[in-house]
């Protein structure tokens, strides 16, 4: 589940990448340490339910929220305006799009939640223990992000 | 209107029942509440029939209170015991709201909650929501409960 989880993030991700903003984008290993704490970062998130619940979490140094912002509008981006909260909280909604068609054609059925966008200096992002991470880096020429997804392993 | 008063009864309910502290709902705020500071959010999506997130902001001081009475012990810090009290707290005033909806007959499941803290900063939602936020009053200060629902 574990390896299958983390091909299902690359390649919803890159789909996204490939179709939607025209980049190459270069998937590492899933992290073994949960990360955090962010600084000068943006991060999209967006819940789902259903057969599984869970959470799904872009996040990414503004800098770089900057660059996929401007290559998906076609315009210089320098500033975290409603753009760019729009664009990172819409990356989360078509990669969690990609992941449920992923998941339907295992026979689980999810329906999706809407993205909320946090963004500031210094935040920090827990989730409840009873849930497995899977988070997994991805490389741009200019930057890197995490793709991360919360699953609930069992009922509370 | 009828969010509102879902919102009231759903949180004063859990604060009745697990959290043993008295508060106050005020009038919902109009103006634009996306950013906190020294704050801590606590927050769930729901998707089924019609979909959203609830999420609850408090000032540090105010998470620190409620994580004391939630769990009967002194807290000086926001540790992992408040987010993840504050987490939970989210999880149970939506549980409490997905019942009122059930019953509306709309049928709706709950995701998992995340807990956000930081000195300073923002959150924002699509726009195209019908979106309420209520203030609670209690001892230690103040803290909101949004609801955001989308109807497709």
């Amino acid at each position: 589940m574990e390896n299958n989880l983390q091909q299902q993030i690359v390649d919803a991700t890159r789909a996204v990448f490939d179709t939607m903003l025209m980049v190459p984008v270069m998937s590492g290993a899933a992290l073994a340490d949960k990360v955090y704490l962010f600084k000068d970062s943006i991060s999209g998130m967006l819940g789902f339910s259903g057969d599984v619940q869970g959470m799904l979490t872009f996040h990414c140094p503004q800098r770089v929220a900057f660059d996929i912002t401007g290559q998906l509008l076609g315009m210089e981006v320098d500033s975290i305006d409603e753009d760019v909260k729009d664009t990172i909280g819409e990356m989360a909604n078509m990669i969690l799009g990609g992941i449920k068609d992923a998941f339907l054609e295992q026979g689980t059925n999810i329906s999706l939640a809407i993205p909320t966008v946090m963004t500031g200096r210094s935040y920090q992002v827990k989730t409840v223990d009873y849930a497995s991470w899977t988070t997994v880096p991805f490389y741009l020429d200019d930057g890197e992000f995490l793709v991360e997804l919360k699953l609930k392993t069992f009922d509370q | 209107m009828k969010l509102q008063k879902n919102i009231t009864a759903a949180t004063t309910e859990i604060f009745e029942t697990m959290i043993m502290l008295d508060i106050t709902a005020g009038d919902p705020v109009l103006e634009r509440t996306n950013n906190f500071k020294c704050s801590v959010s606590g927050i769930i999506g729901f998707a089924g029939t019609c979909k959203g997130i609830l999420a609850i902001h408090l000032p540090e001081k105010v998470a620190m209170s409620i994580t004391g009475s939630f769990l009967g012990m002194e807290v000086t810090e926001v540790d992992d015991d408040v987010t993840d009290a504050i987490g939970e707290l989210a999880n149970m005033v939506a549980g409490n709201i997905k019942m009122v909806l059930d019953e509306a007959g709309k049928n709706v499941t709950l995701s998992i909650p995340s807990c956000v803290h930081g000195d300073e900063y923002t959150l924002d939602t699509a726009a195209d929501c019908e979106r309420v936020v209520i203030p609670f009053n209690l001892e230690s200060g103040q803290f909101l409960v949004e609801l955001q629902v989308k109807t497709d």
